[in-house]
Formats: C-alpha cells, structure tokens, sequence
C-alpha cells in the first residue's frame, strides 16, 4: 500500500518553483512529492502556517573523528543539556558538540532534514559513516579532505595533471564522499614538518613540493569541474582569522577563474586591516566581489555569542586561539592526509574581535545581492551551535531587533562596520532561499530544497508567528521522506536518513600508481583502505555530470 | 513541629538517588506529599516514602536516621535550612548547595558537596575522594562554602576548587588541591603525595610535613596571621581537638608554587 | 565484502589464504596478515607477518566442541538463552554491561542501545586500562597522531611506563621505531629512542637512552620536566627523590625542544600506578607545552584489539568515553561512580552482562565476589573465570577470524576486518541484537523506560 500525506491550507515557499507564500495543498506519496493523492489520504490542516522545503546545512561539523574527539573532550558541557530519550528515540548528551542521536534529532526539531560533515580525512571516513548511520532523521553526506594529500602533491609537482583528476575520483569513490575540502592549502606540510609553521601567502611555494597553495587549489577547481562532481571544491581559505586575510581570501577566489567554487565560512576570512593589529570588517571587499561573480556560493559561517567549539582541519589556527585561551587543546595528525586542532571556546559581546566578527557575519548576509549563493550556517560549532541558527534567521529578518542587539555589543567593534546602515530585513521567501532551495542548488541536489512534482517529501510546516526566532525553533510538522516524523511537535516515531555521496568516473588503473605510495607511507594496507559499499546503508548517488 | 522527620525503613537494593530530600523540594508538603516525592531506585521510579517514614510536614529543618550509604545526592541545591544524618551517607551530598548546614554523623561517601557555591557541610566521620571537587572535565571546582571532615578524607580534595575553605581533621590522601585556583583547604593529619599540583593561586596548610613537588620552592618559615584567624574559626567550629595552641601560635614554612602554573599558590607545612 | 583469494590446493587440502587479514590481538590491530586457513580443519595454520603474541591469537583459535549456549550451567538453545538474557537484564534495577573490548563495533552499538532501552550502565575494559587517559583528556586535551605520522616524521620516541617489546611486539618495527617513513629515510638511525621505566624490560635494547624511575616517582618526573620545558626552577634533591640526575633531565628538555617531531608513548605504567589519570595528563601537558618549541605529539599504547572502538562508539552514542549511566533515562559520566569495578565492588549492581571480557579473574576480591551473587550473562569465545560463574554463556565466534565488522587502531584509524573461516558460533552481533530485539518487546508500551 502507498504511504500517502497531503498537506492542506498552508502558505507554500518554494522559491525553486516561483511560489512565494501562496496557499497550496502538497501532496507526497512514497516519499516523493506527486501531483495529487487518493481522497482518503491522511491530512494535515497547516492552515494559518507556513510550508517549507526541509532545511539543508550545506556546512557543519557533526560526525567523524574530531567530533568525536571533541565529544569526549567535554563532559562538563553534556552534562548541563542532557538529551532524554523519548518513547521512540534515543538519549544523548547535547552542548556545543552534541552526541550523534541528539544530533539527528535536535536538527530535525529546527526543520532541518539534510546536512553535510564539512570535512573528513579520507583514512578516518570508515568512522564517519559509522556516526553517520548513527545520526537519526536527516540526510546526510561529507566532504573528503584532498588539500594537503601527500600523494596528490606529488603528483602536482610531477605535473601530471591527469593523473591528480583521476586519483581525486578514485578518492571520491572509495570513501564515499560527497565532493572534496581544501582546508588551509599547504598547511599542513609546514605545520608538521617545520615546528608548527603555517603558510601565509598563497603565492609561497610549499616545503618539498615547489608548488603553491593557489596552484594546488586552481588544480582542485579545474579537476573537480571536469569530474562534474555536484558540488565543487569546498574552499576553507589560507589565513583563517588573521587580520588583511581579505587578500588571501580575493586570490582564492580568483584562482577559481570563472569555474564553480564554494568558499566556506566568508565570515572567517573577510577580515580587514593589517596582519597583527586590530582587524576591521572587509566585508564590503568579500561580497561585493561574491556579487559580481556567478560561479562562487558561499556560507556565512555566522558567529553567534556564547559556546563555541574551534574544531577544524586548520591546526595552525587551533595552536592560535589556544595561545590566546589557554585552555585544553586538541591537535591530531593525520598521516599524509590532514590536521587537525579542537579547542573550546566562546564568544562574549564585550570583546572586539568577537562582536566586529557577528557583525561582520551579518553586513555579508544583508549586503549579499544573490540569496541563492550566499548561505547560512554557523560553520557548527566554530561559530556557534546549529541550535543558533532560529536566532540567527530573527537577526536576518528583523532590523529592530538586531539594531537592539547591537546596543549591548562592543561600541568600538560596531563603529567598525556599517552594519547600522543596513536596515534590510530578509523575507520568509529569501530565509526559505539561504536555508534551503540555495543549499540545494550549491550541492546540486535536484530532489531537494523544493517541493515541486519529483522532490524528496522533505517538508517543514511552522506555525507563523511574528518572532521568528520562535517560530523556527519549533516546526509543527517535519516530514522526513513522506514520513511525519515530528507531530504537532513530538516525536512520532524515529527515522533513518541516508547517505548522499557521489562516484565520479575514473580510470581504475590510478589505483596501481596509488598502491606503491602506500606501501612507503602509509600505516595501513592499501587493500584495507577503500570502504565497501556495506558501511553505505541507505544512500543515494547523486549524479555527476562530468565535461569531456 | 519544627523538624521534618525522615527514617530509613527500607534499605534501597541498588543505588538510590534521592535529590528530593532536600529543603528547597519538601517545602510546605505535608507528610504524604513528602513521601511521594520521586527518588530513583536504579533504573526504577520510586516515592520517598518506599524508603522512609516521614514525620512532620515539609519544614527547612530535616533530620534523617539510618545507614543511607547508597542514598546519593542528598541536599540537592539546598540554600537554607539544615539536615542532619544520624548514619553514613552516600556520594554527592549537598551537590550544588549554595547556603544551609548538612551535619553527617556517621561517614560520607565520594563526591561530597561538588558544585557547591555557599553553606556548610560537617561530616564527623571519614569521607572518601573528590571532597569539594570540579567533576571530570570541568575547569572550575566549589565557588564557595565550607566542608569540615572530622575523620579522613581521600584522594583530590578541592580539586580546581575557586573559593571557599575546606578541613580535613585527619588525614587526606594525594593531589589535595590539585589545580586549585583559589581558596583554602586545611588538613590537620598527614598529606599524601602531589598536594598542590598545579595550583594557580590558593592556600594549603598541613600540620604533618609533606612531600614537596620539584616545582614548588621553599620561600620562608613565619607566622601567617590570616591563618590563625581561620584556625580560631575552625576551633570553635568542632575542631578544637585537633588545633592547638602550637598551631595558633607556631610558625609554618611556605612553599610557593606551582611553578608550572602563575606560582602564586602556597603551601604551608607547620614547623614544629 | 572482504576479498578472499582461494588458492588452488597444493594438496588434497582445502587451503585458504587470506591477505591483508588483521590481527586483533592487542591495540596495534595490524592489518597485514597473510592467513593460511585449513578449511577442512577450520584453523589457521600459519600467519605471515604477525608478532608472537598475534601468532598465538591465530593458532589457539580452532572450533571447540562445546554448546552455544548454557544456562545454569544446562545446555540450551539460542533462542532460550537470549530469552534468558533479557528476562534478567529487564528484571534487574542497576544492569550493567561491561567488557566490549574484543569485539566489533557493529556489537558495541547495539549493546549501547540495549542499555539506553533498559536505563542500565554500560562501561568497558578502557575503564581498567587507558580510563585514566580519557580522564586526562578531558583535562587538559591531547596533541596527537596516527601511527602512519610518528612513521613518517618523528626523530624522538619516548616510551614511557610501558614494555611494547612484549605487549605490543610489532609497535617498534611497523609504526615508531624501525620503519623507514617520508622524513625518516634510514628508519631507527634517524630516531633517538628514549625508554622511561621503573626497571629494565625487553624494551630497553631498542633505546638510545634509558631513564630510570624510582616506583612512583613518574609524576615527580614528568612535572619537573614540565617546569624546566618552560624555564622554570626545579628543587634540588630532584635526584634523590625521583632517581633521574638533573643532567639527564636538562639533556631530554634539550632534545625534546630541539627534535623536528616527537613523541611521547605512554603505557599502563604510568596509568595503573599512583597518581594513574595525572600522570597520564602530565604526559599530555608536558607534550602540549612542546609545541610551543616544536612539534610533539603524545600517544597512549591501547591493549586490547578494539578498545579504542569501544571509545569510539560509546563517545559517539552517549557523549562519553565509558562509564556511563542511562538511569534516568540519558546519559552520565562519572569515573568511580559508574565504572564497573567500583560499581561492583560496592555491590550497587544487580545483573551483568559481560562481553568478550574476563573481570572475574582481574578485578578486587570484593567486586568479583559481588559478580558471584548476581545473574551474569557473558559472551565469550573461551572459558575464562566469568563464564564459569554465568548463568547464560553464549559460546561467541571470534571477531577477526570468523566474524568481518570495524575495529579500531589504538590511533583512532578504522580498518574493517577479513574472517578466515566460519564458525558454528553466532557472533556477539548477533546474540547482542537478539537481546535487544527481545528487551524491546518486553518493555514495549506501558513498561517502557523513560526518562526520569
């Protein structure tokens, strides 16, 4: 027997299908949205709400082995948000890096059904999709760190371009991954190999290498659009968090030469100002040039005040904030692949930096011409929980209450901006947009981000009330593949999501160029690298579309 | 009556949480209300008064008699009034208390009085690890209060703790006051080994000698004067047994440390 | 699925060899094996590229004729047994698991869950061995590596506290010691190896250095190293207390601050003697303040094959390494609360389930005469001291050479495994999901646990 829902009444944003607050029945059967539906199907009255696509968070840090590591560095903040079981889900423990049930469950109970780990070291990605599997409701796929592979630099240095897009694909493939991650290109290679150094100038040429960070990442775009890969090369840019880094951030994304390239976290690298002083916002500077250029989407990477974890692939800037918070400190290496640093963290109105950033965040959403390539996150929990992004929307659509909320910021930060300026306020069709018909698109996932004809029944229905930041902390209804999973706000019943990951063409004889590096450099076996299809579970291929 | 009156007439099988006796959650209850207040017996809901025969209605005052070694957290976030245990108790009394008097007669288990901000506990027993500790993971221990054991305590005593003055009458096992950030911890037997480890600010006294860290350094014997003002407090405060004149009027040799940290912590050993 | 060569047989036998098989044996979980199986036998006869100790793990396991499941010491059925398991687990007030070490992390999952549905504990070997290097994380974090790393870069290797010669043989000649890496062109002539213990062991000949601790002493030690990394003074009578000379300290200061990448190895020495998760966050702070110099790692040297997966999976899953309490109907941590042997040792608990783990020969006097007096339910695929005292034993097939699933390196590195053969043994998978199945049916509707 079909499984089949029709949502009735309610104000529709689809902003993929043109619909803007119209008033609309949905119909889904199968976990598909479809035409129409028998007559005795099971309804749901949303009159007086407002229907919306599920939620994508194209950015996150939510599984994987420094989340997990960061899970356990901090019982005392589990132990504050404990996550009860209910008669049909599972415990855990939340905080700023929640368990992997609480996870799954917390997005849902904000809309949200799909979101991506931002970044995995390929030798770790087993690990990943264990959590994964772990992680309840929501669809989920990860990005796979290539930008400081060992073996694919030294394939950059013999010039054998070929070669490094085939070993990308054969990457891809054999983790599972959903598209690749740059994180502080050349880093990592001086961080390990030279007593903690970092690159600061793209244009350096990396010990042992003689090639730069630009080249690496231009070789990265290039590869990746001839894969077709559906989400191109994820870019956490060199310079995080120094100030000036707005150069550094203008040359990657001119490196991309027109081609598709997804910056993450603009917020983080949209600082003005001269290294080792003071930063000012370069916002105007990131997205004025966003604007004008088609090929980039970016996320935010917003700041929100309070608990924050700095959990990233960019060990140099985890050593930074730890000589500026002493505080307990995670670096992990990992072999040939990555870094990776996790420290604690929190940001507080009263400090400079810490409000000139939120602020910072904000004058690139509301000065951000094209909703659909300027996108919202948190860079969970770098700037702040997933559990903000409902307050986050509020600052977005409510100019009284962010002017408020300025009052109580760093004055000195403030005057730094033009953030009281902006007196912009976004629409539920624009938050419908950055939240997820934008994602969807950036990801180049077709069945998602809309509910036309053919979509994934991925729906939320909210209840509309003029403070948006309650509004969306509690949909009435989430649909996760035709299925109610939340019920006029309870937990129905629990639900898996599956895997998204991409397996872009290559020729299977890169393999044999891959095994001799391995058996040199690496700790474990070649054979016992790639995944099997089993760790996969549910899942979904999203196609790749790649140029001859 | 102006006590309420708790008596043990089971003994719990496994472990009992019990946060409900306390005075914040028997106010103005009347004697069935108090008996239905929940406790968790294991992994199973249960009512006080499973357990306890209760007498007088919910008053700040409450005295509880039996061997309740395996009742924990009793004194859950209280912030006035008293209670008084005629026995043992189990781990966690008085967590997160910021004001009252819990008096245990008999010993007191791990964990006694973690998260605590004010008030007092008085255990005339032994007592086991943890006393007046951050839990795993936290960076910041007791805020404030006063623990007095008249008996021995154990293993890291006013670990992290930030302010507040705990006694030890007896002796007290390794790492007391380690990572201590600020506050007192005053131990009138012997001192195991590692006290002070990684203290930033802060003040221990022992009255035995103990071992020294390598990274703590003798810096002068003297007469702390702040320091016989605490011990007149704890004199009148039960322990007039332990401290004496000598130590009134004795001098002590200060370790400063840790070295690794600011250094500005100090260890104070009695000097015969 | 695992790729598994079949060989044509030389002789009448039926032989298997199965390459890049992985030795569960201890935390080193090396993953290149050469299996050679005698299918008609059901054991393996040899096994290239394992230490001794993973030679033994291979060769002792062959197919013992006994029942699958006894209950009451009475041959049973599977079924009867599983129904067993959980009448007692759902009857019990404080139920705990403990062990999960040495078995798949598709098992622990589900013995996670089974606890999270009963509201009971659940806790693992880690709580006995490296527990207190989890505690010192949470203290003070950790800078870290996979082994592949120390493989390729590091040019100081301290071990300290710990005999890897005999407890974890292949740890010098396949990740840290011998191996030749990406920066380490000529292998052990590029590393200075530093051994710290209380005594000389095997290990010592395979250092350059070798300091020697009076018993006790490592934490004096490693705090006086710690003040002299960051130029502070240490007292004088550093000698007389701990045994270490002040030039032999100021020499390894030197060369800690000066080498390219260190590393600092850390061992059951230092975790299971006075002082246990401080000396361990000595080590970590000590490497910590390193890097400030250089660049430098620590790593504790995990025993068991999947310990480090149980950490894993129980972290992921709860939010906390081990000893975690689901009474209230979520998660708690608190070492010494809700680890299994002070549990046990107070008598607090009134049914176990033990898996793939031996407590009733390693634990207090007082704690396993505690495990005598309840229902126990254990999974192993030996007879140990706790079957023994079980009411339901289920004979288990052994993971890594009957059974495929995740384990994990003692780096956190996940490798999946190749079984060698099949056993008439259910895996602790499988008996683990029937008692969930089981428990859930019991305590569906009106007796579900809930939070509290």
């Amino acid at each position: 027997m079909p499984s089949e829902l029709k949502i009735v009444n309610g104000r529709v944003y689809d902003p993929a299908n043109h619909i803007n607050g119209d008033v609309q029945d949905i119909c889904v059967r199968d976990g598909k949205i479809v035409d129409s539906v028998s007559k005795s199907v099971t309804k749901i009255d949303a009159h007086g709400m407002v229907v919306m696509p599920g939620a994508i968070d194209i950015h996150c840090h939510i599984a994987g082995p420094k989340v997990n590591l960061a899970r356990k560095l901090m019982p005392e903040d589990h132990r504050l948000d404990v996550h009860p079981k209910t008669a049909v889900t599972r415990s855990g423990t939340g905080g700023i890096v929640p368990s992997t049930f609480a996870t799954g469950y917390r997005y849902a109970t904000m809309g949200y059904t799909t979101a991506m780990e931002a970044a995995v070291p390929p030798i770790t990605a087993r690990h990943v999709l264990e959590e994964l599997d772990d992680t309840p409701v929501i669809d989920k796929g990860f990005y796979v760190l290539l930008g400081n592979n060992a073996f694919l630099y030294k394939l950059l240095k013999e010039g054998r371009k070929n070669e490094f897009k085939e070993a990308i694909a054969w990457w891809v493939n054999s983790v599972h991954a959903y598209t690749v991650k740059l994180v502080n290109t050349g880093s990592d290679e001086l961080w390990k190999g030279r007593k903690n150094a970092n690159i600061t100038d793209v244009n350096e040429s990396i010990d042992h290498y003689d090639i730069t960070p630009v080249h690496v990442m231009e070789s990265f775009i290039e590869a990746a659009h001839e894969l077709g890969l559906p989400h191109p090369p994820h870019i956490h840019c060199n310079n995080l968090g120094h100030s000036g880094n707005i150069s550094t951030t203008l040359d990657t994304m001119k490196a991309a030469q027109g081609r598709r390239v997804h910056m993450a976290h603009i917020q983080f690298h949209s600082f003005g100002g001269e290294l080792n002083k003071n930063p000012v916002s370069g916002a105007r500077e990131i997205i004025d040039y966003i604007n004008d250029h088609e090929n980039i989407t970016a996320d935010v990477g917003q700041v929100m005040f309070g608990k924050a974890t700095a959990m990233t692939a960019d060990a140099p800037l985890a050593w930074m904030l730890r000589n500026v918070k002493f505080d307990k400190w995670v670096n992990a290496d990992t072999e040939c692949e990555s870094g990776c640093g996790i420290i604690p963290f929190s940001y507080q109105e009263s400090i400079y930096t810490h409000t000139l950033q939120w602020a910072m965040g904000l004058e690139l959403f509301l000065m951000s011409k094209d909703p659909w390539r300027v996108l919202l996150s948190t860079d969970h929990p770098n700037g702040g929980s997933f559990m903000n992004y409902p307050k986050l929307i509020k600052l977005l659509m409510d100019s009284a209450y962010r002017k408020e909320a300025l009052k109580h910021l760093n004055q000195k930060a403030v005057d730094k901006t033009v953030l009281l300026e902006l007196d912009r306020e976004y629409t539920l069709n624009e938050i419908a947009i950055i939240t997820r018909a934008g994602p969807a698109r950036a990801l180049g996932l077709m069945n998602k981000g809309h509910l036309g004809v053919g979509a994934d029944a991925d729906i939320t229905v909210y209840t509309e009330e003029d403070d948006k930041e309650k509004m969306f902390n509690a949909p009435r209804y989430v649909i996760k593949d035709g299925i109610t999973v939340i019920n006029d706000h309870e937990f129905a019943t629990d639900h898996k999501g599956k895997i998204l990951h991409s397996k872009p063409g290559y020729n299977e004889e890169i393999a044999a160029e891959i095994e001799p590096f391995f058996e040199d450099y690496y700790s474990v076996r070649f054979s016992n690298y790639a995944i099997s299809d089993d760790y996969l579970h549910d899942h979904e291929e999203i196609p790749t579309h790649p140029k001859s | 009556m102006t006590t309420t009156f708790l008596r043990l007439h089971t003994q719990p099988d496994v472990p009992l949480e019990a946060e409900a006796i306390s005075p914040v959650a028997i106010a103005g209850l009347s004697e069935l209300g108090i008996e239905h207040l929940p406790v968790l017996h294991g992994n199973i809901k249960a009512k006080i008064g499973d357990f306890f025969k209760v007498t007088g209605k919910g008053v700040p005052d409450i005295l509880l008699e039996g061997d309740l070694g395996k009742i924990k957290m009793i004194g859950a976030g209280m912030s006035a009034g008293s209670i008084t245990i005629e026995g043992n108790v189990g781990m966690h009394v008085g967590i997160g208390m910021s004001g009252g008097e819990i008096l245990v007669k008999g010993n007191a288990s791990d964990w006694v009085g973690p998260e605590m901000s004010g008030g007092r506990i008085v255990v005339k027993g032994n007592a086991g690890h943890m006393i007046g500790s951050a839990f795993r993971g936290q960076a910041i221990g007791i805020t404030g209060g006063e623990i007095f054991i008249h008996g021995d305590a154990k293993n890291e005593i006013g670990n992290s703790m930030r302010r507040g003055l705990i006694a030890i009458g007896g002796d007290a096992g390794d790492f007391t006051a380690v990572n201590m950030r600020a506050g007192t911890v005053i131990v009138m037997g012997k001192m195991g080994v590692r006290a002070g480890a990684g203290m930033i600010r802060g003040t221990v006294v022992c009255f035995e000698d103990a071992p020294m860290l390598p990274s703590f350094e003798f810096s002068c014997k003297y007469q702390p004067l702040f320091l016989r003002l605490y011990l007149i407090r704890l004199q009148e405060n039960g322990f007039e047994n332990k401290i004496t004149d000598q130590h009134l009027n004795g001098k002590y040799r200060r370790y400063s440390g840790d070295g690794i940290e600011l250094n500005r912590g100090e260890i104070l050993l009695f000097s015969r | 699925m695992p790729e598994v060569i079949q060989s044509k047989p030389k002789e009448k036998k039926n032989i298997k060899i199965v390459k890049d098989a992985t030795c569960t044996f201890c935390g080193c979980v090396c993953d290149d094996m050469e299996l050679t199986v005698d299918l008609d036998e059901h054991r393996i006869t040899k096994a290239k590229n394992a230490c001794v100790l993973g030679r033994a793990w291979f060769y002792e396991h062959v197919l013992e004729d006994r029942p699958v499941v006894l209950i009451d010491g009475k041959e049973a059925t599977l079924e009867e047994g599983m129904d067993t398991a959980a009448q007692i687990l759902v009857d019990a007030k404080f139920p705990i698991t403990y062990g999960l070490s040495d078995c798949t992390c598709e098992a622990q999952r589900v013995a996670v869950d089974i606890m999270d549905t009963i509201n009971g504990n659940v806790d693992t070997t880690t709580s006995v061995c490296h527990g207190p290097s989890g505690m010192a994380f949470q203290g003070v974090g950790e800078s870290t590596a996979t082994l592949g790393e120390i493989r390729n870069r590091a040019d100081l290797v301290i071990y300290w506290g710990g005999n890897p010669a005999e407890s974890h043989p292949r740890h010098f000649t396949r990740y840290a010691v011998t191996p030749k890496g990406m920066y380490i062109p000529n292998g052990k002539k590029d590393r200075t190896v530093v051994l710290v213990d209380v005594r000389k062991t095997s290990s010592t000949p395979v250092a350059d250095i070798f300091v020697q601790v009076k018993p006790g002493k490592d934490f004096e030690v490693l705090w006086a190293l710690r003040a002299l990394v960051k130029g502070k003074r240490i007292s004088k009578d550093i000698e007389e207390q701990t045994g270490v000379s002040r030039e032999m300290l100021d020499d390894l200061v030197y060369r800690m601050k000066n080498c390219q990448y260190g590393v600092l190895f850390l061992g059951m020495g230092l975790t299971m003697t006075r002082g246990r998760h401080f000396n361990s966050g000595a080590v970590y702070s000590l490497a910590a303040d390193l890097n400030e110099f250089t660049h430098f790692v620590a790593k504790p040297v995990r025993g068991h094959g999947n310990v480090t997966g149980a950490d894993n999976v129980v972290s992921w899953q709860t939010g906390y390494p081990f000893g975690v309490n689901f009474n209230r109907g979520y998660p708690r941590f608190n070492p010494g609360e809700f680890t299994t042997s002070d549990v046990l040792a107070r008598g607090e608990t009134d049914a176990a389930m033990i898996i793939a783990s031996d407590p009733a020969s390693n634990f207090s006097r007082r704690a396993i005469e505690h495990l005598a007096k309840i229902p126990v339910i254990t999974m192993d695929t030996k007879e140990t001291h706790t079957t023994k005292i079980s009411k339901v034993r289920f004979a288990v097939a052994t993971y890594g050479i009957n059974t495929g699933g995740t384990v994990y390196r003692m780096d956190d590195v996940p490798i999946s495994l190749r079984p060698a053969f099949d056993s008439p043994f259910p895996t602790d998978q499988e008996v683990l999901e029937g008692i969930r199945q089981r428990v859930k049916r019991l305590l569906t509707g009106s007796k579900a646990r809930t939070a509290f």
